[in-house]
């Protein structure tokens, strides 16, 4: 009977272990070494809502195909929760506190892009990364549109086709440069001044 | 025996799919000296250094076409191989032929980033005045100056990023600015960076309409300025 058992976990393991590798999941993130106070700290700290980031994708189940058989590539994390988690680290890093119900500006987020692009480049692979990001920012009190605007970050590399940490580098790579050029847009950094405290 | 294949296959997983979760070094953005960038107002941007423009080629292996041909032919041992040279040549010089007529040749690329760079930075930047330059500053310019950046681009043009269905291309430019304190020459920042333009257009729209590619171009060496720029601001931190 237990050895019985023991066989049939054995194969429900061996199952998942199959099903799980036949796509593959990346940890894409924004890396905290990648932030640090920018123009966007040159505004008096403020309290800040940031709301749950939309996702406004075609295709919301995968970021890409394996460039060897096709496969889906995943996230580890919701792209939504990878995104808003990269905005708090950054309105925090720049000194502005993040806060949940009244704040005294509003930051909310759709995902337009967030994609790994793979073609065959001479024997390698060219892996493209995009994040491409909309954001609205509001007064906290009034509600008031104060900026929309629209962040890309592009990152383009060339690896072998299984270089396990070209793919994330690609995509983490793609996020911080979306969110660097977030932070230094000086007419965000004047929306933001336009809140009231 | 059931032991055996539960930790054979527990290896496998955590052998396998775990190795996913490592984390890869993430290279950290290059920082500014601060102390070393302190007092510097009167800044000259130069366009350096030489540019190869280049336009991915499209597949040089014969395709499923080709082969059928090949298959009915006599003498294969030697004919395949010497039709095979004649594709790859004839291959060769449309993909050559292709890239003069791509290049835009109005267009001098450091020069479109550097002017884009200097935009963004005036007014934003702790810097009180910004010159855009096509050459190296010389006589009361270049004393004047308290430190030079220098951009070049040493690549652009067309490269493939996507093949859904059908091949699709955007514009790139890979840019490098170095900033150099014009007293000691010692360099206090440097990038570099791939730039691809954000869009994807059918490989051949942009090789058919000169107009859509040079204006792809110079849109992506613009986003090459201004990216070059945000990381700059980004390096100098609170800067206003």
């Amino acid at each position: 009977m237990i050895r019985r058992g023991l066989t049939i976990v054995a194969c429900v393991v061996a199952v998942a272990a199959f099903t799980g590798c036949a796509r593959r999941t990346i940890d894409v993130g924004y890396p905290e070494g990648a932030s640090s106070p920018a123009l966007l700290a040159s505004v008096s700290a403020r309290r800040v809502v940031v709301t749950a980031v939309g996702d406004r994708r075609a295709d919301t189940s995968r970021i890409g195909l394996r460039p060897d058989d096709g496969k889906p590539i995943v996230s580890a994390r919701p792209v939504t929760d990878v995104v808003r988690d990269a905005l708090v680290l950054e309105l925090g890093r720049n000194g502005h506190e993040i806060v949940r119900g009244r704040g005294d500006a509003i930051v909310a987020a759709d995902i337009e892009d967030f994609s790994l692009d793979t073609v065959p480049a001479g024997g390698t692979t060219r892996f493209v990364g995009r994040v491409a990001l909309a954001l609205v920012l509001a007064d906290g009190q009034t509600g008031e549109r104060l900026l929309v605007r629209r962040y890309v970050g592009i990152r383009r590399r060339t690896a072998e086709a299984d270089a396990k940490d070209a793919w994330r580098e690609v995509m983490d790579t793609a996020l911080t440069r979306a969110i660097h050029d977030l932070a230094t847009d000086p007419d965000l950094v004047t929306a933001l001044g336009r809140t009231a405290l | 025996m059931t032991w055996l294949v539960m930790v054979i296959t527990l290896s496998s997983f955590f052998s396998g799919c775990a190795s996913t979760a490592s984390a890869p070094p993430v290279a950290s953005p290059p920082r500014a000296s601060v102390a070393a960038l302190d007092g510097i107002r009167r800044v000259v941007v130069v366009a350096s250094g030489e540019s190869q423009f280049s336009v991915e080629p499209g597949s040089r292996e014969p395709g499923a076409e080709f082969e059928s041909v090949m298959k009915w032919l006599p003498y294969k041992e030697i004919l395949v191989p010497v039709a095979r040279a004649v594709y790859w040549g004839i291959t060769w010089l449309r993909d050559d032929a292709r890239k003069s007529s791509t290049m835009p040749r109005d267009v001098t690329p450091a020069a479109v980033v550097t002017e884009t760079f200097a935009r963004t930075i005036v007014g934003v930047g702790p810097f009180d005045t910004i010159a855009a330059l096509d050459r190296e500053p010389v006589g009361d310019v270049r004393r004047n100056a308290d430190a030079i950046v220098r951009v070049s681009v040493p690549s652009w043009g067309l490269v493939r990023v996507r093949d859904a269905g059908q091949p699709f291309a955007a514009a790139f430019a890979d840019v490098r600015a170095q900033i150099v304190l014009r007293e000691n020459g010692i360099v206090v920042w440097e990038y570099e960076e791939d730039v691809t333009s954000p869009g994807r257009l059918p490989v051949d729209s942009l090789m058919s309409d000169r107009a859509l590619t040079r204006e792809e171009l110079v849109d992506v060496l613009e986003r090459a300025g201004r990216r070059l720029a945000s990381e700059l601001l980004y390096a100098l931190g609170r800067t206003r």
